[in-house]
């Protein structure tokens, strides 16, 4: 049995082609985001079948993403991705909405459920309430703290993911943010959240995706990488969704070795080429502040803070 | 007929409200509600508020719809406990773990899931009715056609809300404030009150209405001093329509504004919905509308000083 599990989150194929997969144990597919990303796996579901097989054949879990907004208009389609998931073999499903979620339990549960970012689980007996309708794992909302996590895994009996490092998700919308037509007929759509786009005010960075609002700075978890593990923790997730593939690979393969120097005991420290690689990828800085009970975008921590040229 | 819900941000908008016109008022239990502690009450409040409102027959509802910490569980089922022996039995809660605990303690109570839940399709308000719930309040942004099936299928009451603050993102998945400026502030019995977050204590930064620059990929400036589409709405044209579709409750969002204005509020609602319920057939909303625009103007002026002073606020230390 592995000692732990490192997930990345990828929406297409586009992001799966030029990712090395090899530091993974599991891959998250789709976008929760927009029903439009371009080969969306939660909307491309012809896709499902062959993607869920090879990642298999890998040796990989296949997730299946669904979205994080539904509108009554769009839970015809969350019950057809339902059944191609189960027909494909994935081994859960993403879940952020409570109406999804029943929509799964009624279909009998024929794949488990992950509660994912937007699911806003705050407490043990939230996540008791999604257990019982087919939940086995649980990513508690960005704000809540690591102190926390440890009482929703124990008493609310469910496995607790923790988001080590990328972008954090801070908000979903209906709209898209970046269009000024109708989603439909305007031609930036589904281009524009290909592209890098930035909102600054003051001293506050955030990254919009269109109908995503994601953290400016990346969260990173590598320096306290032996904590979680003494708290229990044992599932990871990189967050690669609209970053590159090397971002998604480099990241990949410093977690992976981070996490299997942790999970094998003996000292631990950052390496100087971790810290080289993390930072390179984060442009606007690193952040942890969330799991420490600080605003999200401060970091925690004595290594790779701003300014630290030593690591 | 559809009830008239508003705002209780204090005793004296409590009884405001109610002369206004209020058929029921919602307070926030302070530390419990989706607005900072100046606008919550204590429970002598709440209590002496509840006996009011019994006393003009009408209703009081009490929210307790942050999203706390698992810890701070206890806490959240003594005040209740506390409130219920006190004949309070209608409230508004958000996590359905909650609502589960509540109801299973207290089966009389009456819990209407609160906006926070974010129900935006039929199965959403199923699920909340199965946690307990009796009336779901829609989001902001549902169509008629989703109320419409969620009035036929899912039997749970509906609730509307005709004025409010929403966000730019859906309301209750937004961590944006936080994210910015989060601290801890712990009250006397205990409470964290987490400001700098809205799921969870109630005071939000509303930092999605400041002025943004759009930044491309090289640091190259795409669009100046931009705004995140995020209106506090107003909804007149709709009230006819609503109170067609049979909707249960409609609600007045306001705890921050003053007691006259919410007032004033209450009074154009409560005037609007009767006479379009007094003749239907020949209701006209153009005159409504004037004096809509007047009250909003006021509220405009209000909210503007508010969120310059909260976005003041998120820019200090820490």
């Amino acid at each position: 049995m592995q000692p732990f599990e490192l997930i990345v989150s990828v929406a297409c194929p586009g992001e799966l082609s030029g990712t090395d997969l090899s530091p993974y144990d599991a891959v998250c597919l789709g976008s929760p985001y927009c029903r439009r990303v371009d080969g969306n796996y939660a909307e491309a579901l012809d896709l499902l079948a062959g993607t869920v097989t090879r990642l298999h054949g890998m040796g990989k879990k296949a997730y299946v993403s669904t979205p994080a907004t539904p509108r009554e208009a769009d839970l015809p389609h969350v019950g057809r991705l339902v059944d191609a998931a189960a027909a494909a073999g994935a081994d859960a499903l993403e879940i952020h909405n409570m109406g999804v979620l029943r929509i799964l339990r009624e279909k009998g549960g024929p794949v488990p459920a992950h509660m994912g970012a937007y699911a806003n689980v705050y407490t043990h007996l939230a996540a008791g309430v999604m257990r019982d309708a087919g939940a086995v794992r649980v990513r508690p909302n960005a704000e809540v703290a690591l102190e926390e996590m440890g009482t929703i895994a124990l008493e609310g009996r469910v496995e607790v993911e923790i988001l080590v490092h990328g972008k954090i998700p801070l908000g979903v919308a209906d709209g898209c943010f970046l269009l000024t037509e109708p989603e439909e007929t305007d031609p930036k759509c589904p281009k524009a959240c290909r592209e890098e786009h930035w909102l600054a005010s003051r001293d506050w960075v955030l990254k919009t995706v269109g109908k995503g609002v994601l953290s400016g700075r990346d969260m990173c978890m590598l320096e306290h990488l032996p904590r979680l593990a003494r708290g229990g923790f044992r599932v990871f997730r990189v967050e690669g969704l609209y970053e590159s593939a090397d971002y998604r690979s480099e990241i990949g393969a410093v977690y992976r070795e981070a996490l299997s120097s942790v999970f094998a005991g003996g000292e631990f420290r950052v390496e100087g080429r971790w810290g080289d690689v993390v930072r390179r990828h984060a442009p606007k800085g690193l952040c942890n502040g969330y799991y420490f009970g600080a605003a999200g975008r401060k970091y925690v921590g004595s290594v790779l803070q701003d300014g630290n040229s030593g690591v | 007929m559809a009830e008239l819900l508003a705002s209780g941000g204090s005793l004296e908008m409590v009884r405001t409200a109610f002369e206004n016109g209020a058929d029921a008022v919602y307070v926030g239990a302070k530390g419990w509600s989706r607005r900072r502690a100046q606008y919550e009450m204590d429970d002598p409040g709440i209590v002496e508020a509840a006996r009011y409102a019994r006393s003009v027959g009408k209703i009081l509802r009490v929210a307790f719809n942050t999203l706390p910490a698992s810890a701070e569980v206890p806490l959240f089922l003594a005040r209740t406990d506390a409130l219920y022996a006190e004949g309070v039995r209608d409230f508004i809660l958000t996590d359905p773990g909650l609502m589960m605990a509540l109801k299973n303690r207290h089966p009389d109570t009456i819990l209407h899931a609160s906006v926070g839940c974010t129900i935006i399709n039929v199965q959403d308000a199923f699920f909340y009715k199965e946690a307990g719930a009796s009336q779901i309040v829609a989001e902001c942004r549902m169509g008629m056609e989703t109320m419409r099936k969620i009035r036929r299928e899912a039997g749970v009451g509906l609730e509307v809300l005709v004025h409010a603050t929403t966000c730019f993102t859906l309301l209750g998945r937004c961590t944006m404030s936080s994210y910015t400026k989060h601290e801890h502030r712990v009250d006397a019995a205990g409470k964290d009150h987490f400001p700098g977050s809205p799921n969870r204590g109630g005071l939000c930064y509303r930092i999605c209405l400041t002025e943004w620059d759009q930044v491309g990929a090289g640091g190259e400036v795409e669009a100046e001093g931009i705004t995140l589409p995020n209106p506090a709405f107003f909804l007149v044209d709709d009230i006819p329509d609503l109170i067609d579709l049979g909707v249960d409750t409609i609600k007045i969002q306001g705890r921050e504004y003053s007691v006259a204005l919410v007032g004033e509020m209450v009074r154009f609602y409560r005037e609007l919905i009767d006479a379009c319920v007094r003749d239907r057939s020949s209701f006209r909303i153009e005159p409504w509308k004037e004096r809509m625009a007047r009250i909003a103007a006021e509220r405009d002026a209000e909210r503007r000083e508010k969120t310059a002073g909260l976005i003041g606020e998120s820019l200090t230390s820490p």
